[in-house]
C-alpha cells in the first residue's frame, strides 16, 4: 500500500468514526437510558446537575420531579383534555454537571432528538438560560423551575415560558422593608452579591426604604464567588446598623454568618435569603446558635399550605416524599413536585397537543390553581406573581431552633403567622 | 564533478552511520500524494480547507441538534486556536478562555448597546479579544508553567471585570432573542472554522510558520539566524487570540441568553487544549479531528451514561495521552512521530527505511532519540 493510498485510507476511517458517532448520538437516546416518547406517554424533558456548583441545588428539585411523576403514574397516569383520557408520565432527564455549554446541547437533544412534549429547566438562572433562548426559537412550552433572572422576562409577552415556583426577585424584599418599618429601623445596612438573583433585591429594598425617607447607611456589592467576610463585616460593624440584609447565594450566607460567629459580632437584626430554603444546611454549616434569631423569606415546608386544590398539601407531600424524615425535605424537593403540577394542570386543560395549546391549560388555571406552593399565577411574560414570600424567624428551640413566620407578605397570610419579631435580638 | 569538501561535523556523522558514496538518500519528494508533486502540493494544501467543513456541512442530516453540532464547530476553532499558539510557538495558554469570553461579551454588548448585525459583532467579538490580546502580549515575555498560570489569571482578572460591572449585564445575564438563529449560527461557525484551517495551513507552508517553528526549537538560535522573535511570536498570539474572539462571538450568538460563568467557564480552555492535543499539535488537522471525536463521545456518554461520565471520560483520556502522545495524527504522520508501541507493530508489518547506510542498515531517524513529551520535536509537521 503506497504512502497516499495509507493516509487516505486511515483519513476516511477517521471520518467514518466520527460520523458514525454522530449517527450513534441520533439513536443513542434508544440506546441510553432515555426512549423516545412513545403514543400512550407523555413525555416531560428535563436537566440536572449530578455534580458541580449547582448539584446540591439541582437534585432536590429533579427529586421532586420525578416523586410527581411516580405519584400521577401511581394513579394511573395524569389526565390529557385534548385526548379526553388518561396518560401516563415518562421524564427524561440528562446531567448537565452543572455546565451551561452542555445544558444547552442536552436542552437540544430533548427536542430534536427525544421529542419530548414539554421541557422543566434545571435549578437556577444561570442553567436555565439556554433553555430560555430555544424555548423561543423552537416555539416550545419552557417549565421554569426556580431561574427568576429579570432578563427572562424583559422582552415582552412570551407564551413559552412558565415560571412556576418563586417570583422574580425584586418582588421578594417588599415584606422585609414592611417589617423593618414596623420594628421602626433607621440604620439599614445591605450586603448583596453582585448577581441577577440579589442585586435585584438590593435594588428593590433600597427603593422600598427611600419611600419612607431611610436611606441605607452601607449599601455594598461583592462578588457571589466572595467567601471572605470579615472586613465587610467590620465595615458595617462600624456603620452601627439597626438592621443587616446580606443578600446573597447559600455559600455567601453561610460565609456571611459564620463570619459573625468567628468574630463574635451581634447585630440586633439579620437577614439571609436562603436559610428558609436550606435550613439543614445551615445548622449542619453554621450551627444552631449562630442561626438562632436570623431572619429570612419563608417558603415551604415553613410555609404551610393545606388548602390546595391540586396534588398534596404540604404535610401530606412531606409526609409522602421521605416518610419519617420530615427534616430532610427541602424547598427545592418542593419546587420540583409544583413544577409538576403546574404541567398536570396544563395538559388537563390543554385545547390540543400543540405548544400553543399546552399553553391555553395555564391560561385556563392561571390565578385559579392552588397548590401546596400557595396561588399559581403568572403574567404575560411567564413570571410568577402568585404568591409573595412572608418573613421568617429562627426562633431558638431546645438546642436547635424552628423557623417561624413573623410577618406576612400578603393579607391572607396573616392567619399564617405564629410568632412576634424578636428585635433587637437577645446577645449569644 | 569533484567531491565536495566535508566538514569534521559531517565527517563524523557519516562515519558514525557509514554514509560512503553509495548511501542512497532520499531527496525531496518528486511526488506528493502520489501526485505529481506542484499539484500535491497544492491538493494537500486545499484538501483540509475544503473536505472538514464539506463534511461537517452535512452532518445536521445525521444529527439534527444543532447547539451541539455548533459548540463542536466552536471548539474546533478552539482546538486550532490553542494549535497555533502552542503547536508552533510552545506557549500553552490555559487562560485561553479568556479571549473567548472576551469575543462573546464583545459580540453580545455590540449587539445590546449598538444593535450592529450578526457579522458585524463577529468581527468587534474577534477585534476585542485581539484588543486583550494586546494588553496581555507582555506575558509573552514569560515561559513554561509561569506563562501558563499567567494566562489563567489574566483571565480570571478579565471574567471578575465583566461578571461585576452593571454595564456589561455582569449581574444580568445577556439576552440577544432577536439575534438568534440556529441554522445561521451553525454554517456561520463552519466559516469560521474554514478560516481557522486555512490560518493553520497558511502558518505550517509559509515562512512564519518556519520561523515559530524555530523559535520553538531554540528562540535564541532563530533570533541569531535573522528571525524576529518577538514579532514573530505577538503575531501568532494575536492570530490565536482573533480566532478565540470569533468562536467565542459565534457562541454567543448562538447562545443567545447567557451568564458571566459561562464563557469564562475553565473547562473550555481544558477542553481545547485537550482536543488539540488528542488530535495532534503542528498539525492541520489533528485538532478538527481531536474536538469532533473527542466532543462527540463527550456528548454520547453524556446521554447514555451519565453517571459514570467523569470516569469513562477520564480514563479515555488518559490511556490516550498513555498511548498516543503525539495525538490521533501521529498514525498518519511520519514513521518518527508515532509512538514507540505504534512502530514497533507497523515495522514488522511495513519496512521503509528512508535512509539506508552503506551497509544496507538503517540510519535511525534523529527523532527516535530526540522526542519531546508530545513526540513532535525537530519532526516533520504532518495533516
Amino acid at each position: 500500500m503506497n504512502d497516499f493510498a495509507k493516509r487516505t485510507s486511515i483519513g476516511l476511517v477517521a471520518s467514518s468514526m466520527a460520523f458514525a458517532g454522530l449517527a450513534a448520538l441520533s439513536t443513542g437516546s434508544a440506546m441510553g437510558a432515555s426512549p423516545k416518547s412513545s403514543s400512550n406517554t407523555i413525555s416531560v424533558g428535563t436537566l440536572y446537575a449530578s455534580t458541580g456548583s449547582f448539584a446540591t441545588s439541582s437534585l432536590p428539585e429533579y427529586a421532586g420531579l420525578q416523586f410527581w411523576a411516580k405519584s400521577v403514574n401511581a394513579h394511573g397516569g395524569m389526565y390529557v383534555a385534548p385526548l379526553k383520557k388518561k396518560e401516563k408520565v415518562k421524564i427524561v432527564a440528562y446531567n448537565d454537571q452543572s455546565d451551561p455549554a452542555t445544558a444547552t446541547t442536552l436542552y437540544n437533544q430533548l427536542l430534536t432528538q427525544n421529542h419530548v412534549n414539554v421541557m422543566v429547566a434545571d435549578f437556577g438562572s444561570v442553567l436555565t438560560a439556554p433553555a430560555i433562548t430555544i424555548a423561543k426559537d423552537q416555539k416550545q412550552l419552557l417549565f421554569d423551575v426556580t431561574g427568576s433572572g429579570t432578563s427572562f422576562f424583559s422582552n415582552g409577552a412570551n407564551p413559552y415560558v412558565v415560571l412556576t415556583s418563586l417570583p422574580v426577585s425584586a418582588v421578594w424584599p417588599k415584606p422585609v422593608a414592611k417589617l423593618l418599618e414596623s420594628l421602626k429601623t433607621k440604620r439599614v445596612a445591605i450586603l448583596y452579591c453582585q448577581n441577577d438573583f440579589d442585586q435585584a433585591q438590593a435594588t428593590a429594598i433600597q427603593g422600598f426604604l427611600k419611600q419612607k425617607g431611610i436611606t441605607p447607611v452601607y449599601f455594598q456589592g461583592v462578588p457571589t464567588t466572595q467567601s471572605d467576610y470579615s472586613t465587610l463585616v467590620q465595615s458595617i460593624k462600624a456603620t452601627n446598623p439597626d438592621a443587616v440584609l446580606e443578600l446573597g447565594y447559600p455559600n455567601n450566607d453561610i460565609a456571611f454568618l459564620n463570619e459573625l460567629k468567628a468574630t463574635g459580632t451581634h447585630f440586633k437584626f439579620v437577614l439571609t435569603p436562603f436559610l428558609g430554603q436550606l435550613p439543614t444546611l445551615f445548622s449542619q454549616d453554621v450551627g444552631a446558635s449562630t442561626v438562632a434569631n436570623t431572619y429570612t423569606y419563608a417558603v415551604p415546608p415553613t410555609l404551610v399550605i393545606n388548602k390546595v386544590n391540586l396534588g398534596l398539601g404540604l404535610t401530606a407531600f412531606v409526609h409522602h416524599f421521605a416518610p419519617g424524615k420530615a427534616s430532610t425535605v427541602n424547598f427545592l424537593d418542593v419546587a420540583g413536585y409544583n413544577a409538576g403540577l403546574a404541567v398536570q394542570a396544563a395538559f388537563a386543560h390543554a385545547t390540543s397537543m400543540s405548544q400553543l395549546g399546552i399553553r391555553a391549560g395555564i391560561t385556563a388555571v392561571n390565578g385559579k390553581l392552588q397548590t401546596l406552593e400557595g396561588t399559581f399565577k403568572v403574567d404575560k411574560t411567564g413570571e410568577q406573581v402568585g404568591e409573595l414570600l412572608p418573613v421568617a424567624q429562627a426562633v431558638p428551640h431546645g438546642n436547635g431552633y424552628v423557623l417561624k413566620i413573623v410577618y406576612p407578605a400578603t393579607p391572607s397570610q396573616k392567619t399564617m403567622v405564629n410568632a412576634t419579631p424578636i428585635y433587637p435580638a437577645p446577645t449569644k | 564533478m569533484p567531491d565536495q569538501p566535508t566538514s569534521p561535523t559531517e565527517e563524523r556523522f557519516n562515519h558514525e552511520n557509514k554514509v560512503g558514496p553509495h548511501t542512497r538518500i532520499a531527496r525531496g519528494p518528486t511526488r506528493v500524494w502520489g501526485l505529481p508533486s506542484r499539484w500535491g502540493r497544492w491538493i494537500r494544501r486545499l484538501a483540509p480547507i475544503v473536505l472538514a467543513p464539506t463534511l461537517l456541512g452535512f452532518a445536521p442530516h445525521l444529527y439534527n441538534n444543532l447547539s451541539f453540532l455548533t459548540t463542536m464547530v466552536v471548539y474546533v476553532v478552539l482546538a486550532e486556536g490553542v494549535n497555533v499558539l502552542y503547536g508552533y510557538t510552545g506557549y500553552l495558554p490555559f487562560g485561553y478562555v479568556g479571549f473567548f469570553g472576551a469575543g462573546a461579551y464583545g459580540a453580545a454588548l455590540s449587539i445590546s448597546y449598538w444593535h450592529v448585525s450578526g457579522f458585524a459583532a463577529l468581527a468587534i467579538g474577534g477585534l476585542a479579544a485581539a484588543l486583550i490580546g494586546l494588553v496581555l502580549s507582555p506575558l509573552l515575555r514569560l515561559s513554561g508553567a509561569y506563562f501558563a498560570l499567567a494566562t489563567l489569571a489574566a483571565s480570571q482578572v478579565i471574567y471578575y471585570i465583566v461578571a461585576n460591572e452593571p454595564w456589561t449585564y455582569g449581574e444580568s445575564g445577556t439576552s440577544l432573542p432577536e439575534i438568534f438563529n440556529a441554522n445561521q449560527a451553525y454554517f456561520v461557525a463552519l466559516g469560521i472554522m474554514t478560516l481557522a484551517i486555512a490560518v493553520t495551513v497558511f502558518i505550517r507552508e509559509s515562512h512564519f510558520g518556519l520561523s515559530l517553528r524555530a523559535i520553538r526549537s531554540d528562540p535564541v538560535s532563530a533570533a541569531m539566524a535573522g528571525i524576529n522573535v518577538v514579532k514573530a511570536r505577538t503575531l501568532a498570539w494575536f492570530i490565536s487570540a482573533a480566532l478565540a474572539g470569533l468562536a467565542g462571538a459565534i457562541w454567543a450568538i448562538m447562545t443567545a441568553a447567557f451568564y458571566a460563568e459561562s464563557p469564562f467557564d475553565l473547562t473550555i480552555s481544558v477542553y481545547a487544549i485537550v482536543f488539540a492535543l488528542f488530535g495532534g499539535v503542528r498539525t492541520v488537522l489533528g485538532p478538527v479531528v481531536g474536538a469532533v471525536v473527542l466532543y462527540t463521545l463527550y456528548q454520547y456518554i453524556g446521554i447514555s451514561n451519565p453517571q459514570y461520565f467523569e470516569l469513562v471520560y477520564g480514563v479515555l483520556i488518559i490511556l490516550l495521552v498513555l498511548f498516543l502522545p503525539g495525538g490521533l495524527s501521529s498514525l498518519i504522520g511520519h514513521s518518527g512521530n508515532r509512538p514507540r508501541w505504534l512502530r514497533f507493530v507497523t515495522s514488522r508489518v511495513n519496512r521503509a527505511p528512508e535512509l539506508l547506510s552503506g551497509t544496507g542498515q538503517p540510519i535511525p531517524h534523529p527523532r527516535a532519540s530526540n522526542q519531546d513529551l508530545g513526540g513532535r520535536e525537530n519532526g516533520r509537521d504532518g495533516y
